[in-house]
């Protein structure tokens, strides 16, 4: 008798779902954290209220459209403005005289979701009287949420938790000054995001298109398995300047990773790193 | 070992005293032989001399008593004195013969023979013959005695030949004392002469001994001296030997240190390839690089051939391993790949929980080179314990028995490696667990904001089946109807053309209607206008007025004419705009008195407005158009009223009294508005007709009491678009009675024509864009709201500027929010007192009399209830530093002075929304 095993029956599903998705877009979500895809996975499914994933992959292969679908559910757009306030005030205190020195600069939000932390960093590099010569790149591998960030909108019930944390951030101006509002939406001055360069841009597959003097990646390899990372890092390593920074989420470290030896810590409690 | 020719410390230290002791014994023999003799030579001096001396004096005194005993005979003749001659005679040649075999001198002796001879002279010749003659005499003669004279001279002569052999006697015995002491003397001084040789021999022999004692110890002591030094600095120099060159117990103690140092050299060994290992593997955190250092390094330091360790998986719940790494494993086809307990030898082991050694291998798979393959000697299965658990097993081959020291050189890697794996698995699965987690969270929150996208998508999705299933029943309702529906078509089509003909009937009467009453009052203008243009001069002041007065009417009913029949047509066409806001029915009563009144007073007639005190004050409809219907209502009343009273009644409704398809929909509630007159009436038949437009119950009255006829169409085309209708009860002569219902809809108020893209036009450019999903633009896409963040919002202002409470009031009221204003902190605190969760948001000025922004903040803060209240700091241009302040005194933010009002409303929005 063969195994009948509900998990094993589930690993393989996912293993022939991953495989039809590679195949067929080159995408390979199969060096991606093995809990989370499963998950994503099962979202989908539940959403799509299919019996089982085998029935996803028979759409996935027949119905067009339905494997971007399944990809976007791959990627989790969580983001807030200010995400971890002190992160913010770090860079402003301790990299920011650092790049004023600079004639331009080109930041990379590597994974900007739905653009919360380029508006975030567009504010401060505003402040700072830097936003002219910065050009930000922002990029993610959803299509979807990047035009979603092309908006500078956010909704109006996350501005209040978004208003704490710019304050938390050392912000010096009035956060007000930035945005206006109807009864459901927050829009931001255009002029934040005049620099600022959105594309599609998948970390996994795509290749390193300059070479920047900081590179965002908040919260985004704590979904990729320890090989990925180190090949997303190898890619971050070309796309650094010389002594470039490199900014992680506040629960990523370069710890583990092989390429810790290239940087040093900028800072003792925020992950930030410069590239030797 | 050369045991016969080894000379022992011992024999070292024994021969030497042996020596000394062989020596002082010679040297006491010698001493005592010279003593005896010494003492032999004064013996013989004081003995012999002695005896000698005794003996001459004895002779001497026997030949004394001899003589005398032979004089007292001779003299008295008694016997008696014969008695010491006889004694005498025979005692002396005793004694004679005693002393002379003592003496050896030759001359001595030969003086003692004279003495002899001259003793034996007397006897002979004086003592016999004297004695005899007297015996002789006895008989009668004695006088021969004279010839004794001649033996008194020899006597004489014997003892002076006595005294003279004494003499020299005397100076023998000196003389032989004398060299007596010369013997003493040099005797002492041999023994001086011994004694400093034995003292040079023994301090000889024990410089000489201890020196080849000391000497070899030293150098032991030197060498490890030596080894202890290079502890020090530059790490354990095992290797260094102590050179032995003596055979004795030194060398025994060499060899022996040499034996410690080659073990030390050895466990050192033992301690740096464990210690090799153990830093081999530091730093490594992953199972499988640790595992893959583990085994090489062991291979390496106990020159293993082939090796591999399995790991148990964690994960699952059987007892199984898991080959994580190999040694000289290139080949898939070497080594099991995982087993679990018990099974195989190696399973068994680990079942068992100890190692097992083989030696000398027979049947054994082969090992594959390059070149061909090994055949393994010697092998250990060694489980890696911890907490008496087996969590790892490893094995190796070698091509040779493994040694004693590799053995416990794999047993003490295996016992350490156990603590180093299960932490390097410990950490492995807490960075495991924190990235899953850091995931987790993550996605927790994409989930919370998906179940939300989910519920409203599961709500679609329902609504989409719903009208799926609708529109197959539609669709095979219609399939059915169709054939009922093609003949009524036809049925239809009839009446639309009999319809048609009416209405063209109708619209030509009324034409005819509105010609004449466009013509009427036009004709009053064109008259009376011309009439004052004609006759200017002739006219009073009094006509002209009244004139005057005909063409405003006049005017008046024309526009009033032609508002109506745009405002019919535009209902008609559907272009009537319809704008819900708030109102308050209470100030209709005022209103509709105001307009009335004075047509009351006119006509003399009772007005009298009845509100039920239960309404609501809010009231949510068009204000416009219901007043529009309410004002044509009452018009009408008071236009066909000639006496009596005009009532209004403002009633609330209950559902179960509204006409049935009515009741039950989501208005908030209904309102019923009854106009009253006790005009001319209508008759039931008409009841009907009079709604439609174009008509009227007689051309006749139309005439009599004016109006378009158009007044309560419109008026029920108004009730239809705000969602209500008119009834009308009527008797002819008694009075009409119209009924507005009206509901308030407080949901369609304010419909946001702004809200930045509707779910649908995203939705269009999703797919647009390549044919995505909806989900995902949806997820930051808030559902439309219904209604204006900030209506109805309480908000409390604090500032002592009336004039900005006055600008700020207005402004916000606009937006339908709840103002109240208080002067300063106190106040604000006082009332925050009286009702501390009224308010939804404050506006805080800083810079007040008494107690200042921000005093009253922090008091605010205080307070738990209100500690999350909004507050907005109404600030100057303000400094970093006050800004600062305003935050830690416990402001939500702030928004600085002068207020731009957009900016004032995006920060409420903010502040109000949930």
């Amino acid at each position: 008798m063969y195994s009948h095993d509900e998990n094993y029956k589930k690993e393989l599903e996912v293993d022939l779902l991953l495989e039809t998705i590679h195949r067929i877009t080159g995408y390979d979500f199969k060096q991606y954290v093995r809990a989370s895809i499963i998950r994503r996975i099962e979202n989908r499914r539940s959403i799509e209220n299919a019996p089982n994933i085998t029935s996803l992959i028979e759409r996935a292969i027949h119905e067009p459209g339905f494997l971007e679908k399944i990809i976007e559910g791959f990627s989790v757009p969580v983001t807030e403005m200010f995400r971890d306030p002190s992160f913010f005030k770090e860079f402003r205190m301790n990299i920011i005289p650092i790049l004023r020195k600079y004639k331009d600069i080109r930041i990379w939000h590597a994974g900007c979701a739905t653009g919360e932390e380029v508006l975030s960093m567009a504010i401060l590099l505003e402040e700072e009287g830097l936003l002219d010569k910065t050009t930000i790149y922002a990029t993610d591998m959803s299509k979807i949420a990047i035009e979603q960030a092309r908006r500078g909108i956010v909704p109006l019930n996350k501005m209040q938790s978004y208003t704490k944390n710019y304050l938390k951030a050392g912000g010096t101006k009035e956060f007000s000054m930035y945005y206006k509002t109807n009864s459901q939406n927050v829009f931001f001055s255009e002029q934040l995001l005049k620099n600022v360069i959105f594309a599609q841009h998948n970390l996994v597959t795509d290749q390193s298109f300059n070479e920047f003097h900081v590179i965002f990646c908040r919260n985004v390899l704590i979904y990729f398995n320890p090989s990925l990372q180190n090949k997303v890092h190898e890619l971050f390593i070309q796309s650094l300047s010389q002594d470039g920074f490199l900014g992680l989420g506040n629960k990523e470290s370069l710890r583990i990773s092989q390429y810790a030896a290239a940087y040093e810590e900028i800072s003792t409690d925020e992950p930030i790193y410069r590239k030797k | 070992m050369r045991k016969n020719m080894k000379i022992g410390i011992r024999a070292k230290i024994m021969s030497g005293y042996l020596l000394v002791l062989i020596m002082v014994i010679f040297a006491f023999f010698l001493v005592n032989n010279q003593f005896s003799s010494v003492q032999a030579d004064k013996d013989y001096i004081i003995i012999h001399d002695f005896e000698v001396t005794n003996l001459s004096h004895q002779v001497e005194k026997y030949v004394l008593d001899m003589v005398r005993g032979q004089r007292g005979y001779i003299i008295t003749g008694e016997e008696s004195y014969l008695q010491p001659y006889n004694k005498g005679n025979t005692e002396w040649r005793n004694k004679f013969d005693k002393l002379y075999s003592l003496v050896n001198d030759p001359v001595q002796q030969a003086k003692l023979l004279v003495i002899k001879d001259n003793i034996n002279k007397w006897i002979d010749t004086v003592g016999e013959p004297m004695i005899n003659q007297k015996k002789q005499e006895s008989n009668g003669n004695t006088s021969n005695y004279l010839a004794g004279d001649q033996g008194g001279a020899t006597v004489d002569l014997v003892r002076s030949q006595f005294d003279n052999f004494r003499e020299v006697e005397h100076e023998l015995r000196q003389k032989r004392s004398d060299a007596l002491n010369q013997n003493i003397d040099s005797l002492i001084q041999g023994l001086i002469t011994l004694g400093i040789i034995v003292f040079i021999v023994a301090l000889a022999m024990s410089t000489m001994v201890s020196r080849s004692i000391v000497k070899t110890i030293n150098e032991v002591i030197e060498s490890i001296k030596d080894i202890a030094t290079f502890t020090n600095t530059n790490g354990l120099d095992l290797s260094r030997r102590i050179k032995l060159r003596t055979q004795d117990e030194i060398r025994e103690l060499g060899n022996a240190t040499n034996e410690l140092l080659t073990n030390l050299e050895q466990r050192e060994m033992h301690q740096r390839r464990i210690s090799n290992t153990f830093n081999s593997y530091q730093g490594i955190t992953s199972i499988a690089d640790l595992c893959k250092v583990l085994i090489s390094t062991i291979s390496e330091e106990a020159n293993t051939s082939y090796g591999a360790i399995y790991v148990r998986d964690f994960r699952s719940n059987r007892q199984r391993f898991v080959k994580s790494a190999t040694f000289a494993d290139g080949f898939d086809t070497v080594g099991r790949n995982h087993f679990e307990l018990g099974q195989g030898l190696i399973g068994e082991y680990a079942l068992k929980k100890r190692m097992h050694i083989l030696h000398d291998l027979d049947e054994f798979q082969l090992i594959p080179s390059a070149l061909g393959t090994i055949r393994p000697k010697g092998m250990i299965i060694a489980p890696v314990l911890y907490d008496g658990e087996v969590i790892a097993v490893i094995e190796i081959l070698s091509l040779t028995n493994f040694s004693k020291s590799d053995q416990q050189f794999i047993v003490d890697v295996i016992e350490n490696f156990g603590i180093t794996l299960n932490s390097a698995k410990d950490r492995e699965e807490i960075e495991r667990l924190l990235t899953e987690s850091q995931a987790m969270t993550e996605e927790l929150r994409v989930q919370s904001d998906d179940l939300q996208t989910q519920s409203e998508e599961l709500q679609m999705q329902s609504e989409e089946l719903q009208t799926i299933n609708e529109k197959l029943e539609e669709r095979s309702k219609e399939a059915e109807q169709k054939s009922v529906a093609l003949n009524q078509a036809k049925v239809e089509l009839e009446q639309q053309a009999e319809q048609l003909i009416l209405s063209s009937k109708y619209k030509s009467e009324f034409l005819a209607n509105v010609s004449h009453e466009l013509r009427t009052p036009l004709n009053s203008i064109l008259i009376l206008s011309e009439l004052i243009a004609e006759n200017a001069q002739e006219q009073s002041r009094e006509e002209e007025e009244k004139f005057a007065k005909v063409i405003h009417t006049s005017g008046k009913d024309l526009l009033s004419l032609i508002d109506d029949i745009l405002d019919l047509s535009k209902v008609e066409a559907g272009k009537m705009e319809i704008e819900y806001s708030e109102m308050n029915i209470d100030d209709l009563p005022n209103y509709l008195e105001m307009n009335f009144n004075h047509v009351a007073e006119q006509k003399g007639l009772l007005f009298n407005i009845v509100k039920d005190p239960n309404i609501q004050n809010l009231f949510c409809t068009d204000e416009k158009r219901m007043l529009q219907i309410l004002k044509n209502l009452l018009s009408n009343a008071f236009k066909y009223t000639e006496k009596g009273s005009v009532l209004i009644e403002i009633k609330k409704v209950q559902n179960k009294n509204l006409e049935p398809i009515f009741a039950d929909k989501e208005e908030d509630y209904w309102i019923s508005f009854s106009i009253k007159d006790t005009g001319i009436g209508i008759p039931p038949e008409k009841h009907q007709l009079i709604f439609k437009a174009f008509q009227q119950a007689d051309g006749a009255t139309m005439r009599k009491y004016g109006g378009t006829g158009l007044g309560l169409s419109i008026c029920q085309e108004y009730a239809k678009l705000l969602g209500g209708y008119i009834t009308l009860g009527s008797e002819e002569g008694v009075g009409s009675t119209f009924t507005l219902y009206l509901p308030s809809f407080s949901e369609k108020m304010n419909v946001e024509n702004t809200v930045i893209t509707s779910l649908e036009e995203v939705a269009a450019s999703a797919i647009d864009d390549g044919g995505l999903p909806l989900e995902a633009a949806k997820m930051n896409l808030i559902q439309v709201e219904k209604q204006n963040v900030l209506q109805g919002k309480n908000v409390l202002i604090v500032d002592d500027d009336l004039r900005n409470i006055f600008a700020l009031e207005a402004a916000l009221k606009q937006e339908g929010m709840i103002v109240t204003s208080v002067n300063n902190g106190l106040e604000c605190l006082d009332i925050l007192e009286v009702q501390p969760l009224l308010f939804d948001i404050i506006l805080m000025d800083i810079m007040m009399p008494n107690m200042d922004g921000y005093e009253t903040m922090q008091k605010i803060r205080s307070n738990d209830e209100l500690a999350d209240l909004p507050i907005i700091a109404l600030t100057a241009k303000a400094m970093e530093r006050d800004r600062k302040k305003c935050l830690e005194k416990g402001a939500s933010d702030y928004v600085s002075k002068p207020l731009d009002l957009e900016q004032l409303l995006s920060v409420l929005r903010v502040w109000v929304s949930n």
